[in-house]
């Protein structure tokens, strides 16, 4: 039987339980159906994370309003940057080892650079050390993303 | 930053193998229906055997090549270096063992043993045993001890599955089809009728193919989990080798025992064309992955991977 809309949710917010979330894992790992519906919930999440980033932020008088809206800006830019890597990191592994590999790999509720980091120790394995590398360098090219060490790329 | 990595047509080398493979195959299986409408009229065996041969042995040696390719790029230390070693072992055994007997230990004339007059029948029935050896139970030891490390590593990254009903009525049906060769064997050598050697050998390899087929059962639930992209394409066309060596050993065995009108040499060979075909897509596959990976980025595909809102940007 098929999870749930309202399940699915859920387990992409990471606020189903351990053995539901086993369970609905197990389940996507064999229906194409329910991952397109993963996916899709996890577009729309996406979107959504963007769009707050796009908006306007409240714009009240004086110093506080200008820190406000930096701060709102600051918050919204890195959600964005998060979205787009991670939506990256599945492009790849998806390329690399197939859809199904996403399930396993995206813990629910993962941040992205815990998302990069594990895929980056597949690809390390399973392609070898320079093609990592490389798929690494491809993921984050063109995003100013700081890493957990401080990394940045141009 | 773009990477100034020289291409080469290696990265398509999957689709050449499924094409030659393809081509060769359709004309073989033209030629068996001319054969057969021609109503057996000519040896079909005699006309079809080098080609074969020179196919056959043109995989192995492009199955070993690519392997050493992908071995070259796993340093010592990395975790599925030894199961690349021991694939290009297996593929190098391979190779070998077609040399020693479809060259070596055959009386034609490409043999050098026949130019210099030291291919007596002896020594080229121990340079075929040898040859048997080699592409028997040590190879399949061989890939048996790969697929090892590669099992571990699938589960330390959570791809692990228990194996299928179906898996285990297969691995079932294949332990039977083993428990039937070495029963025929031990009725016959009860009876006093002698085994001949090969016989020995390819008895020798069947355990150790009962185990590789297990191993393989749990490598195809893995890479099931994992997707059907080009890393688990290569594993799977290692699950698909194995299968057919196992199905191959099968048939072989149970087709003269209902039909003696079919033509087993070229079955076999074709056979061969295709484990060898299986074999060598492992590393190219692997390649094709790693190749894909190093790419240098165009503009054109910059431009598209960035594509931030100006917000974010």
């Amino acid at each position: 039987m098929h999870p749930s809309n309202a399940r699915l949710l859920a387990y992409c917010d990471a606020e189903a339980g351990a053995e539901q979330s086993r369970r609905i894992a197990g389940h996507l790992s064999r229906c194409e159906k329910c991952r397109g519906r993963v996916r899709e919930i996890r577009g729309e999440k996406d979107e959504l994370s963007a769009s707050a980033a796009s908006e306007a932020p409240a714009t009240p008088p004086g110093l506080a309003a200008v820190l406000s809206a930096m701060e709102a800006w600051r918050k919204g830019r890195a959600g964005g940057l998060a979205s787009e890597l991670k939506r990256r990191v599945r492009s790849e592994i998806e390329t690399y080892f197939g859809s199904p590999a996403i399930l396993v790999i995206e813990r629910p509720g993962a941040r992205a650079e815990e998302l990069l980091g594990r895929a980056s120790g597949m690809f390390e394995v399973f392609l070898g050390p320079d093609a990592a590398d490389a798929v690494r360098e491809d993921v984050l090219r063109g995003l100013d993303w700081a890493g957990p060490d401080g990394e940045k790329r141009p | 930053m773009i990477r100034k990595i020289r291409l080469d047509g290696i990265e398509s080398a999957p689709v050449w193998i499924v094409a030659f493979l393809g081509a060769y195959s359709l004309v073989h299986l033209l030629v068996l229906y001319a054969w057969n409408g021609a109503g057996q009229a000519f040896s079909i065996q005699a006309t079809s055997g080098g080609t074969s041969v020179l196919s056959v042995a043109g995989m192995a040696a492009v199955g070993l090549w690519l392997c050493l390719v992908v071995l070259r790029t796993f340093p010592a230390g990395s975790p599925l270096r030894s199961a690349w070693l021991l694939l290009a072992l297996a593929a190098a055994v391979q190779a070998a063992s077609i040399i020693l007997g479809q060259f070596l230990g055959s009386d034609w004339l490409l043999n050098p043993l026949v130019w210099t007059g030291h291919a007596t029948p002896a020594l080229l029935s121990q340079i075929r045993h040898a040859a048997l050896m080699a592409a028997g139970p040590l190879r399949l030891a061989l890939l048996a001890g790969a697929i090892l490390p590669a099992l571990r590593i699938l589960r330390e990254f959570g791809f692990w599955a228990r194996p299928s009903a179906a898996d285990r009525a297969i691995f079932g049906v294949f332990c039977l089809f083993a428990l039937c060769r070495f029963g025929e064997a031990g009725a016959a050598s009860l009876s006093g009728e002698s085994i001949p050697l090969e016989d020995w050998i390819s008895l020798a390899g069947l355990p150790i193919l009962c185990v590789l087929f297990l191993e393989a059962m749990l490598l195809r639930q893995a890479v099931a989990r994992m997707g059907s992209g080009l890393v688990a394409r290569g594993w799977l066309a290692l699950v698909f080798g194995i299968f057919l060596t196992g199905a191959g050993e099968a048939a072989l065995w149970v087709i003269p025992h209902y039909s003696l009108s079919l033509p087993m040499a070229g079955l076999a060979a074709l056979n061969q064309l295709l484990l060898a075909s299986a074999f060598a897509l492992v590393p190219a596959c692997q390649v094709a992955a790693q190749r894909q990976a190093v790419r240098p980025v165009t503009e054109a595909e910059e431009d598209l991977s960035t594509s931030l809102p100006a917000m974010v940007r």
